[in-house]
Parts: structure tokens; sequence; C-alpha cells
């Protein structure tokens, strides 16, 4: 969008390795294998980009107040993301809603990155509806001590949302008063959001009802696809 | 659970706690006959034994205390919305809501599809609204793609969305006046909402879920004799709400149903995490199409209705002023849209036309490129878009790895932050109108379960 000033921001290697511009003849390439991004690619005018998630003073606010803490800053398609270490989060939260109007918690979203170190993202996305502001925090957990703090005590709203990090990918909030399961039923074992869990599912898992009124119950949601014949 | 499903070493076990020593909730007598998920109804009923509320409790001389659930089958939750209320006589001291059972995992299933396999999924997560969620998902991916879309495709998906939302609140409205005992409204509405669906035929060749949008623009063109049904249903329309404004903006009855009823404050709203006419019927102005331009909801005039009230009934007014607004919406977009190409031209970006496919050599390569492997986004790229739905902000999160299907999708459903904020409302609330509140918030259960 040419509203938006030049995205001078280098972005991290580590994060979205980049090519150098003399192997830009990639474009050619055969696109089963994963691509990267071209020189420049990532820094391109994008056209949805919008004015809201664009917040360099937010962002240079979070760095002079957490110092160290903020361990990077990246910027794609216009949009703002901060990474923090675990142990400032709520504290960073607080600061964004007291000093910067962020007043409401958009959305919480995990990622697997399926990595030997720091395997899973946390996402906070912060709203200013006044202000007009849009701003993604991140957090990297390992996966042997996959605990936050919550954030229920700064954005109540972030209740559910947590329950469903936990619920899908495993991920504990130290605080939270209720952290149950919140689409899958308290008696599966598992967390179907991450890359290790198969598509097809585990079999015996959950138990489905009996073949028959009275028949036994049915531990293997796909017998046939375990060479087992369906009982009538 | 057998052993050796926990022996499993790729996946990790959630820690057995000990099994509540005595469910207090109904059905613990049956404990020694199989139920079928027992650990997760001791879950809810522990939690809900101990959940904090802003409600106080009083004796019980009158053994007045039970509890009490609604659903999962049950009409007045709108799907398979299950409500476990601890009842006080006819106060609700404590509610939870025990969503997940329409979870279909549409996000871990992204994980193994192109982006243009995934289309037709996103019909199905908010069922009432599935041109909305098409183009949520398909600005999504051309956000993180950055794939332009040409201008009049822009167009006819602002118009088609509008639409999309005049679906939506029809059915709401329907429904939501049969909640409260009445039945007409239910089927005036049903008869609009089926001419939508002839016009969402017309324009995609299917009346429900359409898939039409695509990638870099639309399946099809708009045809002239679309617009003109469109054309036809404005006018029609706006005739037939005034109608039902008169019988319903001062009728007695329906206003002595929802007045006052699940009153949400101002800061309320925000802390708790409503979303779309939810919020703005607690007087805060927030709209993704004012918040975030997105199409061309910056080239239309129209009005973000708000009220204070923040009750049912002012959410009441909101859906239906909303419904004005979108026909404005609609009527500005049949007058300013623009002739021209409806998919992006570039071969990388968006599927060929027909034409080109049938004619051309390069044309077939393309198609086949991009029915196989689709568009691919840089690895490490990530974004989220939002747009504004019928219930709220419909925000898609993506991350890319460089291949043709995303490595991580995240659904910022609307359904899913109402709900939340339902049971924040029903605290207190009279058994009576639970089915008021849930009718007065919206939920669509395939939107929340994802």
């Amino acid at each position: 969008m040419s509203e938006l000033p030049d995205q001078t921001t280098p972005r991290n290697s580590a994060i979205a390795p980049q090519l150098d511009p003399a192997e830009q003849t990639q474009t050619l390439r055969f696109l089963y294998s994963p691509r990267t991004a071209l020189a420049g690619e990532l820094d391109r005018p994008n056209p949805h980009a919008k004015k809201t998630t664009f917040q360099p003073e937010v962002v240079a606010a979070l760095q002079s107040r957490f110092g160290e803490s903020v361990l990077l800053v990246t910027l794609y398609a216009g949009e703002h993301t901060v990474y923090l270490t675990r142990d400032v989060i709520v504290d960073a939260c607080t600061f964004l809603r007291d000093e910067h109007g962020f007043d409401y918690l958009g959305d919480l979203a995990t990622v697997d990155r399926f990595t030997e170190d720091d395997r899973f993202e946390i996402l906070y996305n912060l709203v200013s509806v006044v202000g007009k502001k849009r701003l993604r925090l991140k957090v990297r957990v390992d996966e042997d001590d996959a605990v936050l703090p919550t954030i229920i005590g700064v954005f109540p709203a972030a209740n559910w949302h947590e329950r469903e990090a936990w619920d899908m990918m495993g991920i504990r909030f130290e605080g939270h008063p209720d952290l149950r399961r919140v689409f899958m039923p308290e008696d599966f074992a598992y967390f179907p959001a991450r890359k290790d869990f198969p598509t097809l599912g585990i079999p015996g898992s959950l138990p489905l009802p009996p073949r028959v009124s009275d028949g036994p119950v049915q531990l293997d949601p796909y017998p046939a696809a375990h060479g087992e014949k369906p009982q009538d | 659970m057998s052993t050796d499903v926990l022996d499993n070493p790729t996946a990790t076990p959630v820690p057995v706690k000990a099994p509540a020593p005595s469910p207090p909730g109904p059905g613990a007598h049956d404990a020694e006959v199989f139920s079928f998920w027992p650990r997760h109804n001791a879950a809810i009923y522990s939690a809900l034994e101990g959940k904090h509320t802003h409600i106080e409790a009083s004796d019980d001389p009158l053994e007045a205390r039970m509890i009490l659930n609604l659903g999962p089958q049950h009409p007045a939750t709108h799907g398979v919305l299950r409500v476990v209320c601890r009842l006080d006589g006819e106060t609700i001291e404590a509610n939870l809501l025990d969503i997940g059972y329409l979870h279909r995992g549409v996000e871990k299933l992204a994980e193994g599809k192109t982006y243009h396999e995934f289309l037709p999924y996103t019909d199905r997560t908010d069922y009432l609204q599935p041109y909305a969620n098409n183009v949520a998902w398909c600005l999504a991916v051309e956000k993180v793609a950055g794939i332009e879309v040409p201008e009049r495709a822009l167009w006819l998906r602002t118009m088609l969305c509008e639409l999309a939302r005049l679906q939506a609140h029809l059915l709401w409205i329907g429904t939501m006046v049969m909640d409260a005992g009445a039945l007409s409204v239910f089927l005036w509405t049903f008869k609009y909402r089926e001419e939508l669906y002839t016009i969402m035929d017309e324009v995609a060749g299917a009346r429900f879920t359409v898939s039409h949008s695509r990638v870099g623009g639309l399946a099809s063109d708009v045809t002239p004799a679309a617009m003109g049904m469109i054309r036809r249903f404005c006018d029609d329309f706006v005739v037939q709400l005034a109608d039902w404004k008169k019988l319903l903006n001062r009728n007695r009855i329906w206003i002595d149903r929802n007045v006052g009823i699940g009153v949400v404050t101002k800061e309320q709203a925000l802390v708790q995490g409503f979303t779309g006419p939810n919020l703005r019927g607690s007087g805060i102005p927030h709209d993704i199409r004012i918040f975030e331009p997105y199409l061309k909801y910056d080239a239309v005039d129209f009005d973000v209705p708000m009220r204070t009230e923040g009750d049912s009934l002012a959410r009441y007014f909101v859906r239906v002023e909303e419904m004005e607004e979108s026909v404005k919406i609609i009527r500005q977009c049949l007058e300013k849209v623009p002739e021209g190409p409806i998919r992006n031209d570039n071969a990388k970006a968006a599927l060929p036309s027909k034409d080109e496919v049938y004619y051309s050599m390069e044309g077939m390569i393309h198609d086949f490129l991009q029915t196989d492997v689709g568009v691919a986004p840089p690895a490490g790229a990530e974004s989220y878009h939002a747009i504004e739905g019928a219930k709220g902000e419909i925000g898609i999160y993506i991350v890319a790895d460089g291949t043709g299907s995303p490595w991580r999708i995240k659904m910022n459903s609307p359904s899913f932050k109402n709900l939340q904020g339902l049971e924040f409302l029903m605290d207190g609330a009279m058994v009576a109108d639970t089915v008021v509140l849930i009718g007065s918030i919206d939920p669509v259960m395939g939107d929340a379960d994802k």
C-alpha cells in the first residue's frame, strides 16, 4: 500500500531465509519443493496491507521498555510482529493496555514449528479499538517446557483462547482458573493440532457407540482402515 | 483406553488426573453403566461447582438448587451448544458452556490441502453466510501471498458479502423472534432467504455452499441477469424490512421480552471479547469494515449502526439497522461495479480462465499447476487478515512454509468469542431468558467449533 512508509526493518534470516539476487531465476523451478523468498520479496508492499498493523512507535516503545526481552521484530505484509521472552508477556500486555490503549484481545493462536528448540509459538493479537492499532506479540516455548503465564488478569477474554491452545496444542497456562479442554472431551489424551498427530486419528482414542444397541463398544473409530471387519 | 495407545511415543498424553470422587451432577448414579466421556462430564460439574461468579449464593431452605443441562440437542441452542447451569430456583447462579460437538478440525485439515482445495471447507464453518467465509479465506491467502485482485472482483465480492450478511441476519431475526415465541416472522424471513439462495444459485451455481470466490478473484462473472435479480431483491426487501420493523419495533411483547435482558456494559463488552453486532450493541463502534477497510468498503457510503443500551433489544436494533445498511451498500455496488477482468491475470497467482485452458497449451499447463500446487507463498511468510462477517470479526492467520499448502492456519471465529461472552452474560440471568439470550448473541456452532 502506498501510504505505508518504507519497510526498512531487516528480517531475521533464521525465520525466512532469502536468496541473494543472483539466484533470482528460481521462480522457474518446480514448485513441489518448498519455495524460499526471493530477495526483496518479503519486503515488497502488499496489496492487502492495512494501516492498523504497521506500528513502529509501539514497537519502539516496547523495545525501550523491555530491552533485552524483545528478541526480534519482524515485518511482513505491513504487519509488525514482536517476539518476546516468556517472562515478560504479562507485563507487555499490561504495558500495551495501559500505555498504548490496546484494550481488546483480538485472538490468541498457536503454531507448532516442529523444531528441536522453541517448538511452539504462541501469538497474541492485540487491538486498540479507539487508536486503530493492531499488534502481534509472539512467544516461543520448548516442547518439554510448554508453559506460559496466563494473561487472563489483563484480558479476561483470553480464557477460552488459552483453553483452546491447551486443547489443540498442549500448551499450559499457569494461573488459568479453569484450564479444561474446550473442543475435545476431557477423556481425550492427545493434542490434535500438533504436527505429529495423525490426520486419520488414533485408533481407540475415543470410544464410539456400539454398532447395535446392546453390542460391545466400538473402540476403534476406523476398524476397516486397520484391517478389521465391522461388527454387525 | 488401551495401554498400547498410551505407549505411543509420538503423542504426549495428558497427565491422568485422579477421577473426581463423586461427580456432583446428574447421572452420578449411572457411574457403573457405560457413559461416553465420564471424565469430561465430571470435569464440567466440578468446574461448575467451583466457578467464581458475581452472583451471591444464598441459603437453600427450599432446596431449590439444581443443575440443568440444556442441549446439545435442543432446538433453541441453534445447533449443538450445551449449557450446563447451576440454578437457584429460576436464577442461573453459574453456568458453563460445553462446545465442540461440531468440531471437525478444519485448521488441521487445511494443513494437508492446497490453498484452493481448502476453500469449500470454509463454506462449512459459518454455514449461514458461506460467501463471507470464502472471501475471508481468499483475502487471507491473497495477503500472505501478496496477490492483487482486479477492481471488478473486489466490487462483486463486496456486494456478495453484503448479501451473505443479509442471509445470516435473516436467519437470526427469524429464529430469534421464534425463540421469543412468535412464529410468523420466521416464515417471512425464510421466504427472503430463499430468494437469496436463488440469487446465489444464479451467481455461483450452488444455493448453499457457494465456494464462488477464488484466490485472486472470482470463479465466474456475475451475469446481468443475476444483477437484475439482486436489484429486484433489494427493492422488495426494503419494503418487507419496513413492515417487519413496524411489527416488531414497537411491539409490546417483543420489547418486554428483550429490554433489559442480558445487559453488557461498554467496558464489559470489550474485556469479555465480544465481537460484531454484540459489541456495537454495547456502544463500541468497532467494525472491521471501518477499522481496516478491505475490498471496496472505503469507496461506499454506509453507517455503522450502534446502540448504547447493551441489552438484547439493542442487539436486535443493531442487526436490523445493519440489514438496511447492507441494502444501501449493495445498491451502491450495483451502481459502481466496473467492467473488467474478474481474476488476476498472473498465471502464478490465480487460475487461468477456461478459454485459456481449452485453447492454449500454456493455459493448460498453468491450470494444471494451479490445481495441483496452487499459490505458494514464500517460506516464513505469515499474515492475519480479518473481515467483518455478520457475527463479527472473521480473521484467518496463515503461516506459509513455501509449499502449496499452509503450514498452519488459525481461524479467529466470531461465534467462539461471542459464546465466551455468553457464558459471562448468563450468570445471574433467569432460566426463561436463556433462550432469548442465546438468540440475541447469535452463535453458529459450525463457526465456534471449527
